[in-house]
């Protein structure tokens, strides 16, 4: 420590990182910042790991992945850098709202801030291009569709498109251009805007150390309100980051991340895509919009979200950091939260439940039949179509369904496809145990139980 | 004395102008070079590729082929229409691009994503889709039937 001292002068460098003092009231909301750095250490280790077995190749990148995750380590490396990804994206947006709530992006702040918007697009930017890596049906569809937006831009959007995929499909060149982005640009660009956001916290305090500074100013003693950081508030740090690790390695462990099949182009099984569970309030949010109005939803309103991201601090010109003196940045910030919350929550139930494999004698609606129209059949019929609908007891019922009378309902003689066209319209029949399951409920007298 | 001090500005300015040039000429070439890489290949450009015997494709049936392009299949409806020709159709959805399946009883396309359909031609009778199926160029050569790029 001497040696170094006599050279570079550590230690003056050591004290202002070490021994500022922190309010007594410090919050563990306070670390969230410190708890996303240490996931994201982990992801660019297990990235790097993964980066020694994996094969950027669409004819050879699958069959890495699946030999990776016949090894119990590789398997388990794999899930805890798909974990690591989801524990970013909540912790980034955690960090986010708590640097919200307490005012910190105003002046002085007004940086970090927007090195930390950075950082949240460089975060969502490495979700999005990681997911199309193994070459599975579900990341490439999801890229197929999350590119596809991309193309609703007004004027530029096609050539976005081509741009994003380096083609007019994603292909084999997709893979390598989202390789690269993933393992260089992306980090790259988090590294740029890591230093300046991390170096300007160091150098003006946390934004709950103001008022220690200003008591100091005003010639008040502080000590009786304060604690040293180091070490008192860096063992409080530590004990939520390892927290934050157990809960990564837990999980990661106990739900390994699975591989789909192989990606197909062609889709010859029709899998039909979902997205990342953070994009399902964008999902959602296209199902409330007509078809006209596709390129507001996808585009309009991001780009309006990250306007105002970015220019927060210039456009909440009150200079408060009160909460009772923020009524409308409060408030505006709590109903897009819930927005959210609730679109992401509609996006993930409206997904189709696991349906059963096997034949119900006595089945439920609710339990047995509603979930099998749900995943099968109402993005057709929805309530909509009429006489057709299928997304109500009372739209199935209406018409088409003879209590007791199976073989005299049009339903089942659909479903069959002795009434021709068979349902689902260009997908495949539903399973026989599926369809003797409906005839089940329909003999029963096709109850709303 | 007033033009020295003229000349002496200028040298200054000079300088800094250069160093400012220099940086931006090497950056500039960087960027070209960025470019160029990023480029994606124009729209048309793919190659023809014989995906079949004209008599693989029946009247009226539009048949799913592959295109071997670069490191995946690209699903094409080739669609032989009789007396009005021929047309090639990329089976993605123009509303998000799922693949849209052609459903025999219905002499419909229909899209399992998110209910859009279309006509044999690919033109769109209902759901979100914004426009017709996208076109990829066809080639009927004798008995051979080739199917090339995107027409943009």
């Amino acid at each position: 420590m001497k040696w170094l001292d006599e050279r570079l002068h550590v230690s003056e460098l050591m004290a202002s990182l070490f021994d500022h003092p922190v309010p007594k009231r410090s919050n563990f909301l306070d670390y969230l910042g410190f708890a996303t750095l240490f996931v994201f250490i982990s992801q660019a280790v297990t990235g790097m790991l993964l980066a020694t077995k994996y094969v950027p190749s669409a004819n050879e990148a699958y069959a890495s992945i699946k030999a990776l995750d016949s090894t119990v380590a590789g398997e388990y490396v794999r899930s805890l850098h798909s974990w690591g990804a989801n524990f970013m994206i909540v912790l980034v947006v955690l960090h986010l709202l708590r640097v919200f709530y307490e005012a910190a992006y105003k002046k002085p702040r007004e940086l970090t801030w927007i090195a930390g918007i950075i950082l949240l697009i460089g975060t969502i930017g490495l979700s999005f291009t990681g997911y199309l890596l193994p070459w599975d049906q579900e990341g490439y569809w999801a890229t197929t569709v999350g590119t596809a937006m991309a193309g609703y831009v007004p004027g530029i959007g096609n050539f976005l498109l081509q741009l994003m995929r380096d083609g007019a499909v994603v292909t084999g060149s997709t893979l390598t251009r989202f390789y690269s982005i993933h393992m260089l640009v992306l980090p790259a660009l988090i590294l740029l805007a890591f230093l300046p956001h991390f170096f300007f916290v160091l150098r003006q305090g946390m934004a709950s150390t103001d008022e220690l500074a200003e008591a100091r100013n005003r010639g008040e003693d502080i000590t009786g309100k304060s604690i040293p950081f180091w070490p008192n508030v860096a063992v409080r740090m530590t004990l939520l980051v390892l927290l934050v690790a157990i809960a990564l390695w837990v999980l990661a462990g106990i739900y390994p991340k699975g591989l789909g099949d192989a990606a197909d182009a062609l889709n010859k099984n029709h899998y039909v895509p979902e997205p990342a569970w953070y994009f399902f309030g964008v999902y959602q949010l296209l199902k409330y919009f007509p078809g006209k109005f596709d390129s507001l939803a996808m585009v309009g309103l991001p780009l309006v979200f990250m306007v105002v991201l970015f220019g927060l601090p210039w456009l909440d010109r009150n200079p408060s950091r009160l909460k009772r003196k923020r009524p409308v940045a409060l408030s505006v910030a709590l109903v897009i939260v819930l927005g959210l919350a609730f679109l992401t929550y509609q996006g993930i139930a409206s997904v189709p439940k696991p349906l059963p494999n096997t034949v119900v004698l006595h089945p439920s609606y609710t339990q047995n039949i509603a979930p099998i129209f749900q995943s099968k059949c109402i993005s057709c019929h929805s309530s909509s179509s009429g006489n057709y609908a299928l997304d109500s007891y009372a739209g199935v019922v209406k018409q088409n369904v003879v209590p007791g009378n199976p073989d005299g309902s049009k339903l089942i003689l659909k479903l069959e496809g002795k009434d021709q066209p068979q349902m689902p319209l260009g997908q495949n029949p539903l399973s026989k145990d599926q369809i003797q399951t409906i005839k089940n409920w329909v003999q029963d007298g096709a109850r709303n139980n | 004395m007033n033009d020295k001090k003229q000349v002496r500005l200028s040298r200054r300015r000079f300088l800094s102008l250069s160093v400012g040039s220099v940086g931006a000429i090497m950056g500039l070439g960087y960027l070209g070079l960025a470019s160029d890489f990023l480029n994606p290949p124009a729209a048309n450009a793919a190659p023809l590729q014989e995906v079949g015997k004209v008599s693989d494709f029946p009247e009226q049936t539009p048949t799913l082929v592959s295109y071997k392009g670069a490191g995946v299949e690209e699903g094409v409806y080739v669609v032989n229409l009789g007396s009005e020709g021929w047309l090639a159709l990329d089976f993605h959805c123009t509303h998000l691009q799922c693949g849209v399946n052609w459903v025999d009883a219905a002499n419909k396309f229909m899209c399992p994503c998110h209910g859009g359909v279309y006509d044999i031609k690919g033109n769109v009778l209902s759901g979100p889709p914004p426009q017709a199926l996208h076109r990829r160029k066809i080639l009927v050569e004798g008995d051979s039937v080739q199917v090339g790029g995107v027409l943009s």
